[in-house]
């Protein structure tokens, strides 16, 4: 059994198990009603600390919707809670110019950006498409986090697109959100081939089997936490993660210490 | 300060036919399960009344349960016309099997749950208070007619389980505002980040009802989230076991 499951149950958090959330997303959203979309600062970091996560990092989804907005909505946010949050640079390759102006002024908001977020399927181009590439290579160069959405089967941001950016950028830290979801053996496998790709958990965690088959094949070191808040419950997936009967170890490498490593310099 | 029962009304035993990580074949399975997570009690139902008869299904669920008075049952119903499962004495014989809920699933199983099939029946259940849990999954309805079921019958006692992984509260409030027997199964409302804290702000918290959804879902997961939940204890004690037997309280078989 678990050690840290008492832990949570008792106090909700965990003081020697910090959890790092690098799947969040920020603001309300067309499709969903989110009770916790609009960001508020007290409310946010209040909601965070009830769960002990020590850092999230997110891409606003008006960023990630509107070229109008673009990262402004990241910036923002982050600088009015900075010990809590950091960003991921939002790019739509529907819009290279900007993709182009946001790498080139990246510098500016260290103290904001850990990398980029791609959007691939809802943006309908691949992870591989040449609009990307000015960020790829500064990611690749910088050692920057790069969160895609992946999912098993898509032309977008599949396992095959993922194979396509690991090997040209092994530099790049690339986080593969929702683990490509459903393509659980060609997730493994992407992760055995490249030591710079990571699964995260969030939407794994929905059902019982995908993380324990990523578990059994890979370990717990190229895994990480990540929930797409505030869509999901930090509780819940905590209690997800611990009920997938994983030891005390695994647990402090997938809350906190992969993602400390990956932000060593960063933050 | 009184401690939390977990009462579950979302489990299944039975494996399924395409296989499914963890699940368990018969009573002994789910009991070892429900003591690993500190579940007392469950609401259970069998996966074959789904996937392969509701009439052999729900017959082998009444003999596992009947191994545990930690269980009750959830048969599966299909149209009273076809006399496969609604007979004469359908209740006398839930009651002998504690058989307490009944579930349904229209479009897999191929029929039109409205008025027209099932409008003595679904009177009756509505008179004698007994809940009817319908899912957001295993393609059982649209939401176009679970607002025509409650429009047909606004006393039903109805139970909605697998609400859905994006969060629905835009489908579910109307109907939690407008039916005062309608009510939420947690497992999915539990991973909407403040999806159970904004119902309760609007509805009370005696509109939820706990479950796990397990074999599917984990059971720590909707557990660690209603026990940190930003509500008063109550009405984590209302969630968790309290409106279920109040439910079934009520109950007239
Ligand atoms: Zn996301």
């Amino acid at each position: 059994m678990n050690s840290l499951w008492e832990k949570f149950l008792e106090n909700g958090r965990v003081k020697e198990c910090p959890v790092y959330d690098m799947h969040a997303h920020m603001g309300s959203f067309n499709r969903i009603y989110l009770p916790f979309g609009d960001f508020n600062p007290e409310i946010t970091k209040s909601r965070l600390e009830r769960a002990g996560i020590k850092m999230l990092i997110f891409c606003s989804h008006w960023t990630l919707f509107s070229p109008d907005i673009g990262n402004r909505a990241n910036i923002e946010v982050v600088r009015q809670l900075p010990d809590k949050l950091r960003a991921y640079c939002g790019l739509n390759p529907n819009y290279p110019e900007i993709i182009e102006k946001d790498v080139e002024d990246f510098e500016k908001y260290r103290d904001v950006f850990v990398g980029f977020k791609l959007l691939s399927d809802y943006h309908q181009k691949p992870v591989s498409h040449e609009n990307y590439s000015p960020a790829w290579k500064y990611a690749d160069k910088k050692g920057l986090i790069v969160l895609l959405h992946t999912w098993g089967g898509s032309q977008f941001d599949g396992p095959e697109q993922v194979r396509i950016v690991a090997e040209k950028y092994p530099g790049a830290k690339i986080l593969m959100g929702h683990s490509c979801h459903g393509a659980w053996d060609e997730t493994i496998q992407l992760m055995k081939d490249f030591p710079n790709v990571y699964a995260e958990l969030c939407a794994v965690v929905d059902d019982r089997g995908g993380l324990e088959q990523i578990m059994d094949a890979c370990g717990s070191k190229q895994i990480v936490f990540g929930t797409d808040w505030p869509w999901f419950n930090h509780h819940y997936y905590i209690g997800a993660v611990i009920d997938s009967g994983i030891s005390d170890q695994d647990a402090h490498n997938i809350f906190h210490r992969n993602a400390e490593k990956l932000l060593e310099g960063l933050i | 300060m009184e401690k939390i029962e977990f009462f579950d009304a979302n489990v299944f035993i039975g494996r399924p036919h395409n296989g499914m990580f963890g699940a368990v074949n018969n009573s002994e399975g789910l009991l070892e399960e429900m003591d690993k997570q500190g579940i007392s009690r469950a609401i259970v139902w069998h996966i074959f009344q789904y996937e392969g008869s509701p009439v052999e299904g729900n017959r082998i669920l009444a003999e596992e349960i009947s191994k545990s008075d930690r269980f009750y049952g959830c048969w599966t119903i299909l149209p009273p016309q076809t006399q496969e499962i609604i007979t004469e004495d359908f209740f006398k014989q839930m009651k002998e099997n504690k058989i307490v809920c009944l579930n349904v699933f229209p479009d897999w199983h191929r029929f039109v749950m409205d008025a027209v099939t099932f409008g003595d029946f679904f009177q009756q259940i509505s008179e004698r208070n007994i809940p009817l849990f319908l899912t957001m999954g295993r393609s059982c309805i649209s939401w176009d007619s679970l607002y025509r079921l409650m429009r047909d019958f606004p006393r039903l006692t109805c139970v909605l389980c697998d609400i859905g992984i994006w969060g629905v509260d835009r489908y579910t409030w109307p109907l939690l505002e407008k039916f005062e027997n309608f009510y939420l199964e947690s497992s999915q409302l539990s991973l909407e980040e403040g999806g159970v804290e904004a119902t309760v702000k609007r509805f009370g918290s005696e509109r939820i009802i706990f479950g796990t959804g397990f074999p599917v879902r984990y059971p720590k997961a909707s557990i660690l989230q209603l026990v940190h939940a930003d509500i008063s204890q109550q009405d984590k004690i209302n969630i968790a076991s309290k409106n279920l037997e109040r439910i079934l309280k009520k109950e007239k078989l």
